[in-house]
């Protein structure tokens, strides 16, 4: 019962954000959005950047753990 | 004659004054003292307090528009803290923070390097005491390393102030820049508090091994107060651009894989510094504002924020990650004032975030400068990563908890309930913060052209995080320590130094034996430091050894 809570939670999460993320695409197509610089103004751009950056970020981030990460007493030691 | 009283001062009284008032009436005392302190908002702009000493004038009190929003914040920060840590026993913490939010309070209203260099230390000399209260072993050893970095901020600041005294006559706060020497000192004792790159490990080092309530009292004031010495002396400085882009790109990747939560915000902290420090090298007005705007609604969230994690401290007894999860059902309002957070800082609509970074994304913008606006977009991504969603997903969901927890504490939830009001007020109702902001700017964040593009910027990036922990891809946590600029001097240097010194030691025994004198005779007065095996290195020690050098050479290669 309990495990079920949060897969559940984590199920309708998921839904609902790929439907606003659905629908602020469609809303790209209803106007011109104005932005600083004119490749930012392609449909689904920032949609496109953020999700591109967050992946890279994360997975930079993991691979760096090769060169970063110590054990958790490495500076008692 | 309240009007002449340095703003901050009451609460250093106060501090002082705490151990003879009985512990029920501390905490009303200490806001009290805040609420005092803060009348001084209300006199309005000029030069009240002027002291003359030893042929030097000092301006004690001054008030303008570039200080009277950092005021305002400050005495919000003193006041959330204090509810925070109503609870709290410990005096000794809670001299040490408000003598530490008086402190920063009192150097704001600094006209000259010299006032400010005295508060500057005090404001190094108070907070120490709250790294200690953290009250174990690594916290005493992170206390020592800070207090060494943080004095030594303050020493490089004394250098410029001196220097330029002597070269131009004159010590009053202006704008500086980095074509003098003494310009370049103040400048890196401006750097090192607001944890420029390389700069930064004392940051992420001390404030997480501080106490439950210590380290929401120093994520507010040291860093934003080293922000405005910032943006009143160095303004326009192009070099600011790059080191605020560099600020927010590189603490975004060490955040993802951090274990502790608290250390996690620290890097947030580092990255939120950064849209700052951009701010303030374009130096328009816009900008200005914006840095200001971004300086008052952080400290806001970012206490909140501090305060969450402060509170699944105290309750489950850890921040990190590895061992959390699943506290939304015992801590739902603590979950719920972290997510508002969590929102703020990555600037989703409606929340303060969005409308203090907005004007340094516009100015930015309107300025051209592609790819700083574009590092600084992607930060923002990174920002949602680790604040938006690592703290709380981690915290409070991420896997079921088996052990009941309580909720916060009812001081606590006070304290995180006003700043998360705070932070959706300020979002829907900006017009209010706008009107504090040093210069006068007709700006409106609210476009639909605006909205839809950070909106999707958002949206599609909680999808990339959804997409990589279906596909498992995205790292686990991992008890761990991960390397940081502090490295340095923990590790590097020492591991240098330690056997060179050793070496050396042993040279010297020699040389004194083939001289045919015994090390002993030499220093027979001092037997213990004969033998070698007495002389310990310790890492503070000689970390604070090879600092002090580093500044006596810099000082003798600018005064030769």
């Amino acid at each position: 019962m309990k495990k079920n809570d949060l897969k559940s939670m984590g199920k309708s999460f998921t839904k609902y954000i790929l439907i606003i993320g659905a629908l602020l695409i469609l809303l790209d197509f209803t106007f011109h959005r104005h932005e600083y610089f004119s490749f930012a103004e392609i449909y689904g751009f920032p949609a496109f950047f953020g999700f591109v950056s967050f992946v890279f970020i994360v997975m930079l981030g993991k691979w760096l753990r090769k060169f970063l990460m110590r054990k958790e007493d490495y500076y008692d030691q | 004659m309240i009007s002449n009283f340095i703003p901050g001062l009451i609460m250093i009284i106060t501090s002082f004054l705490l151990p003879t008032i009985p512990q029920y009436f501390r905490h009303p005392a200490m806001l009290l003292s805040v609420g005092l302190s803060a009348l001084s908002l209300f006199n309005g702009y000029g030069t009240f307090l002027e002291w003359d000493i030893l042929g030097l004038n000092l301006i004690l009190y001054q008030s303008d528009s570039l200080t009277l929003p950092f005021a305002i914040i400050f005495h919000i920060a003193a006041i959330l803290v204090i509810i925070f840590s109503w609870h709290s026993k410990n005096l000794m913490e809670h001299m040490a923070t408000l003598a530490y939010a008086g402190s920063a309070i009192g150097a704001l209203h600094a006209g000259d390097f010299f006032s400010l260099f005295i508060w500057w230390e005090a404001t190094a000399l108070t907070s120490v005491f709250i790294v200690f209260a953290g009250n174990t072993n690594a916290a005493k050893d992170a206390a020592m390393r800070y207090l060494i970095i943080q004095v030594s901020s303050g020493v490089l600041l004394l250098i410029g102030a001196c220097l330029m005294l002597y070269k131009t006559g004159n010590h009053n706060l202006a704008v500086l820049d980095l074509k003098t020497n003494f310009g370049i000192f103040i400048f890196i004792a401006f750097g090192i508090k607001a944890a420029f790159p390389l700069l930064n490990g004392w940051l992420q080092d001390s404030y997480p091994e501080s106490s439950v309530t210590g380290t929401v009292a120093l994520s507010a004031f040291t860093t934003k107060l080293a922000i405005y010495a910032l943006a009143r002396t160095f303004p326009g400085t192009d070099s600011l651009i790059w080191i605020g882009a560099i600020m927010t790109a590189f603490p975004v990747f060490f955040a993802v894989i951090e274990n502790d939560l608290r250390r996690v915000l620290s890097f947030s902290l580092n990255n939120q510094l950064g849209f700052m420090v951009v701010g303030i090298g374009i130096g328009t007005e816009l900008s200005l504002n914006g840095t200001v705007a971004h300086a008052f609604v952080h400290i806001i969230y970012k206490a909140l924020l501090f305060m969450s994690m402060g509170a699944v401290l105290y309750r489950a007894g850890t921040t990190k990650a590895s061992e959390l999860g699943g506290l939304y059902k015992y801590m739902p309002f603590t979950t719920i004032f972290c997510i508002i957070g969590a929102m703020s800082i990555s600037a989703f609509p409606l929340f303060s975030g969005f409308v203090a970074k907005s004007l340094i994304m516009s100015s930015l913008g309107g300025m051209g400068m592609v790819l700083i606006y574009f590092i600084l977009f992607f930060a923002s991504a990174g920002v949602l990563e680790h604040s938006g969603i690592k703290i709380p997903y981690f915290a409070f969901f991420a896997h079921e908890r088996k052990n009941k927890v309580k909720e916060a504490p009812i001081n606590m939830l006070i304290a995180m309930g006003i700043a998360a009001f705070l932070c959706i007020a300020i979002g829907v109702f900006p017009k209010y913060l706008y009107q504090i902001l040093p210069y006068t700017v007709d700006y409106q964040p609210y476009t639909l052209d605006h909205v839809i593009s950070q909106l999707q910027l958002l949206v599609f990036a909680i999808i990339a995080f959804l997409f990589l922990v279906k596909f498992k891809l995205y790292p686990s946590e991992i008890r761990s320590t991960v390397l940081n600029s502090d490295w340095f001097y923990r590790k590097m240097l020492p591991g240098i130094g330690k056997p060179l010194f050793k070496k050396i030691g042993i040279l010297t025994e020699s040389l004194y034996k083939n001289l045919g004198l015994s090390f002993k005779q030499v220093l027979s007065k001092s037997y213990k430091f004969s033998n070698l095996s007495y002389i310990k290195v310790t890492t503070p020690s000689f970390a604070g050894t090879i600092l002090i050098s580093i500044l006596f050479i810099m000082l003798v290669i600018v005064l030769v």
